[in-house]
């Protein structure tokens, strides 16, 4: 039987659950209780009952209008948390005076070559900065919060999605200081626009060309190549960006590329650099040194005509004229943007995430269809992959396995749990592998199900639900242990939470008996009931 | 297909015992009665000095003058008799850092074995590049997402029970023959005693990060219904992806709260570090003790990127390499005549400059050594091909150069000490040839 929210329609929905009818999608308002709270599982970080009445009074395709408007969305509740991390709003250049690397230290300061980590830690107090490892905690809280409180919730999933597809690494060479600004300027700014503005975007921010190494790559025959070659150091084409641009960001593995196009693509990138502030051979020197650099006071991209490969390329069988600039890295660009290859890797990739693993084809070609129709409309193509009739399908309800990061916001977000800074929960993502910017390989974190659970990592899942609901994590109170609120039925009132719109019968009786077996006092039932909800398989899945 | 019999097996007798807080005696005879006597199994503890150890002052090659003319305040001294902080002599030409004398005795006795100028032919200097492509055994292949003891695990196995390798062959025949292959065998081959599995280990086979023996189970172990109550939770559910790992999890709880490998002390007079490291090793000596199967474990131990104030034969790396060296020398006395049938590996995603830096530290490079230890290791001797350190001999004029990928090291290792016979998906696009085997084991 299906335990009901008990809301709106309670008694007709049920009486549709008991025919056992399935509901369709209905994009129009008076969508079903079901279907809203699929959308919202998959389009959020988890539904509050709140948000399932309002899809269902206002419809889909509204509520999904509305969310693709994240300016007009009031957000200040989110927005007065983020003053309890320092580094979420800072820029590059604030980051590396408040978080300078221990070199800068020791060089402003005229220290000498043996800085104890004692010495260090003295110092960074002296001077009132922290070391730079503290950026990533505070960072990846910033992400959680904004999972677990930001009304922008759409936005807040496409842009993990997006950061993911365009990922870079926040422990390569100085990516640190500049992650936040990547998120928030390259890819957040374009979730609902073109997605060459994406790419343009990406390709040009110092954190892809210092994750991807184009920065330090210059034309074989270019002047700076020659420079270096004169003092020894080598300079030269530099593949990686190239490849995985082609592999990754747009064509896909099979898209249709060869080895020769990897090359010109990434001849037509050199020049695509870095402006730190530095006089650039200084800079130059020092990397071909290999020694750590000293203090760069900014990250820009610069684009060096000296470094340049000014002789013509074909790619993709496409001419670009020699003699030119910057503008070979942008017609590459718009090449691969408005390609059929694009369009179907970009579609397989969000169906598989955003409706199941199995990526039915008809869908991949539909929201494909609709991204060459719309030259890469990335609102467009969201819009129609939630509103899909296959997205809907019985088969792809609770058919996603959820990440480790899903888990836990989903399960801060539904039990309305008060959320500050948390090194245990810092911890936890960190244990089960999915600390936000900690990915090191530029696939980013896999999208699919099997990629995420071991039988150790499923322990982890039962651990972490279980030390939440006993109240272990610093500074991470979920609401739902509050007596008060618990006052009716515990197991209702978690079931009703947790897991909305859901068949539980089962878990439910488990539950019960488990109760009756184990707990004696109202807190280890209430504690119980959470743990075990949380760590039921029907809560892994969303 | 055995899976399958095992799980019911415990379903459908062990669990619902447990259940009724019946100890099954039985179930703890079937897993493990006597079997070790039988099936003593091989194993293979890799140790990840993750952070590139300056392979040089590791193991120190005093006879190279270029060796201190470029490192004149971190150069380890060369032996002197007498003297505590110089190199400790292995050859006459190589020695080892003054921190390592934990494990000289072991290259005396001939079971410990260097590889030097040993690594991975891609040029990275990137730490996480090149940490990925060793894990992976896949250098230069980033979309890797499964490690190489992964893969070792699951293309070795016995295509009847779906455990162990086929390494000591005749026993495990002996295991058939009495029905006892595979009981104990797949759950707990690949472990790491840490809060995270290594890429070395993840993939479609099923390895397990262990944080702490002491306190494995859902809710650390203190609480045995809640285990119950979740395994009743996760076999009502149907057989998907989240519930099989999840079995597997249970059962792995299961099995080793049969064998409670923490009975097993340390031997008398062994001291493991007090660190992470230290109790790291100390468990995988109890899960080897224990017999539960174990063929892989994997450890990890950071601290090496010594950029600045590295030191010489006192400092930041002696110290880092004192730690290491205690807790080999306290693992390998600790397991004893098991070391007969373990063979320990170091490893390091690259080396560093040959000359030392403006700060007392050196820098990314590219050539590194690699320790084996064992008592099948045919070791006292510094194996592989030397290339020297001047100016002309050096790895893109500043490093030192490599003369052996460290995919020989490795399939050296589990050819002839696993009994690997399937060695192309464990190193993808890379040719296991004996012919360029170091000797390590013979």
């Amino acid at each position: 039987m299906v335990r009901m929210n008990r809301c709106v329609l309670a008694q007709l929905v049920l009486a549709v659950a008991l025919l056992g009818w399935y509901q369709p999608a209905v994009a129009q308002s008076g969508t079903s209780e079901t279907s809203a709270a699929h959308l919202l599982k998959r389009a959020t970080y988890g539904p509050r009952p709140d948000d399932i009445a309002r899809v269902m009074e206002i419809g889909a395709t509204a509520w999904l209008d509305s969310q693709m408007d994240p300016a007009h969305i009031d957000d200040a509740a989110f927005e007065t948390r983020l003053s309890d991390y320092d580094a979420a709003t800072m820029t590059p250049t604030q980051l590396l005076a408040e978080y300078p690397p221990p070199r800068v230290l020791q060089e402003q300061l005229g220290e000498n070559d043996s800085l104890t980590p004692q010495r260090l830690r003295q110092l960074m107090r002296e001077q009132g900065v922290s070391p730079p490892g503290r950026i990533l905690g505070e960072l990846a809280s910033v992400r959680l919060q904004r999972a677990v409180y930001s009304e922008r919730q759409l936005e807040a999933v496409m842009t993990d999605f997006w950061f993911n597809h365009f990922n870079v690494f926040w422990g390569k060479g100085p990516t640190r200081w500049l992650v936040a600004d990547y998120e928030n300027t390259a890819i957040r700014a374009h979730v609902f626009g073109k997605f060459e503005d994406m790419l343009q975007a990406t390709a040009s921010h110092p954190a892809m060309l210092v994750y991807l190494d184009n920065w330090r790559s210059a034309g074989s025959e270019s002047q700076a190549a020659r420079f270096a070659g004169r003092r020894g150091g080598t300079l030269g084409l530099n593949e990686n960006y190239a490849r995985e641009l082609l592999e990754l960001h747009t064509l896909g593995v099979e898209g249709g590329y060869t080895q020769e196009d990897v090359v010109e693509v990434a001849r037509a990138f050199t020049g695509w650099t870095l402006d730190d502030g530095r006089e650039w051979g200084r800079t130059m020197r020092r990397e071909l040194n290999q020694r750590r650099s000293g203090v760069p006071e900014r990250v820009d991209f610069k684009f060096r005509p000296q470094m340049h490969d000014i002789g013509p390329k074909t790619v993709l069988g496409r001419s670009l004229p020699s003699g030119r600039g910057v503008e070979d890295g942008l017609q590459v660009l718009h090449m691969l943007a408005l390609h059929p290859s694009t369009a179907r890797h970009l579609a397989t990739k969000l169906v598989q995430a955003f409706v199941s693993d199995s990526a039915p084809t008809a869908l991949i070609d539909e929201i494909a269809g609709i991204y060459l129709e719309t030259e890469g409309d990335l609102g467009a193509v969201t819009r129609a992959l939630f509103t899909a009739e296959q997205f809907y399908d019985r088969d792809s309800v609770d058919a996603k396995v959820k990440s480790p990061f899903e888990l836990i916001a989903s399960a801060l977000r539904m039990s309305g749990a008060d959320v500050g800074p948390s090194r245990r929960l810092f911890g936890a993502l960190r244990e089960l592998d999915h600390v936000p910017y900690l990915e090191p390989a530029p696939t980013g974190y896999p999208d699919t199900n099997p990629e995420w659970v071991s039988s150790g990592a499923m322990l982890q899942r039962l651990n972490l639900g279980l030390a939440l609901a006993a109240g272990q994590f610093d500074n991470v109170n979920l609401n739902l242990l509050a007596e008060s609120s618990m006052t009716i039925d515990p197991v209702v009132t978690v079931l009703d939470a947790l897991l909305p719109a859901a068949d539980t019968e089962q878990l439910e009786s488990v539950v019960r008996a488990d109760l009756e077996m184990n707990a004696n006092t109202t807190r280890e039932r209430n504690m119980r009931t959470i743990g075990l909800v949380l760590g039921s398989p029907e809560f892994q899945y969303h | 297909m055995r899976t399958i019999a095992r799980r019911m097996f415990l379903k459908s007798s062990g669990l619902a015992l447990l259940t009724l807080g019946i100890p099954p005696e039985f179930l703890t005879r079937a897993l493990l009665a006597d079997t070790a006597a039988v099936t003593r199994k091989k194993t293979l503890i890799c140790i990840f000095q993750r952070g590139a150890v300056d392979g040089l002052n590791m193991v120190v090659p005093f006879a190279e003058k270029a060796y201190y003319r470029v490192r004149r305040s971190i150069a380890i001294d060369p032996p002197r008799a007498g003297a505590e902080e110089s190199a400790l002599d292995l050859d006459g030409f190589f020695g080892l850092h003054p921190s390592l004398e934990p494990v000289l005795p072991f290259w005396r006795r001939g079971e410990l074995a260097v590889v030097h100028a040993c690594g991975s032919p891609h040029p990275t200097r990137s730490h996480f590049e090149a940490q990925d492509f060793m894990e992976t055994a896949a250098p230069g292949v980033k979309t890797t997402r499964d490690g190489w003891l992964n893969r070792l695990l699951a293309e070795n196995r016995c295509a009847e029970c779906d455990g162990r390798t086929l390494a000591g062959g005749s026993a495990h025949a002996a295991d058939h023959a009495v029905g006892q292959a595979g009981l104990a065998g797949d759950l707990l081959r690949g472990v790491t005693i840490a809060p995270e599995l290594p890429l070395a280990l993840r993939g479609t086979y099923p390895t397990l990060a262990i944080p702490d023996l002491q306190r494995f189970g859902v809710a650390g172990g203190r609480d045995r219904s809640l285990e119950t109550t979740f395994s009743e939770l996760y076999r009502s559910s149907s057989g998907d992806v989240v519930s099989g790992a999840a079995d597997q999890s249970f059962d792995a709880i299961e099995l080793l709260r049969q064998a409670d490998p923490t009975r097993y002390s340390p031997r008398e007079g062994v001291e493991y570090p007090r660190t992470p490291f230290g109790r790291s090793l100390q468990q995988i000596a109890q899960l080897v003790k224990s017999d539960v199967g174990l063929e892989v474990a994997f450890a990890d131990l950071g601290g090496w990127d010594t950029h600045l104030a590295q030191g010489g034969s006192r400092g930041q790396l002696a110290n880092r390499l004192r730690e290491l060296a205690a807790g080999l020398a306290a693992l390998y006395s600790d397991l004893d005549d098991r070391m007969e049938d373990a063979v320990v590996i170091t490893m390091s995603e690259f080396g560093r400059t040959v000359a030392e830096n403006g700060s007392g530290g050196t820098d990314h490079g590219h050539g590194n050594c690699m320790l084996v230890l064992g008592g099948a290791v045919s070791g006292g001797s510094v194996l592989g091909t030397w290339p020297g350190l001047e100016a002309g001999q050096l790895h893109e004029q500043r490093d030192l150069a490599i003369t052996t990928d460290f995919r020989d090291v490795f399939g050296e290792v589990v050819v002839r000490h696993l009994g690997a016979t399937n060695t192309d998906r464990v190193f993808p696009g890379y040719t296991i040839d004996s012919r360029r085997f170091r000797g390590v084991l013979v």
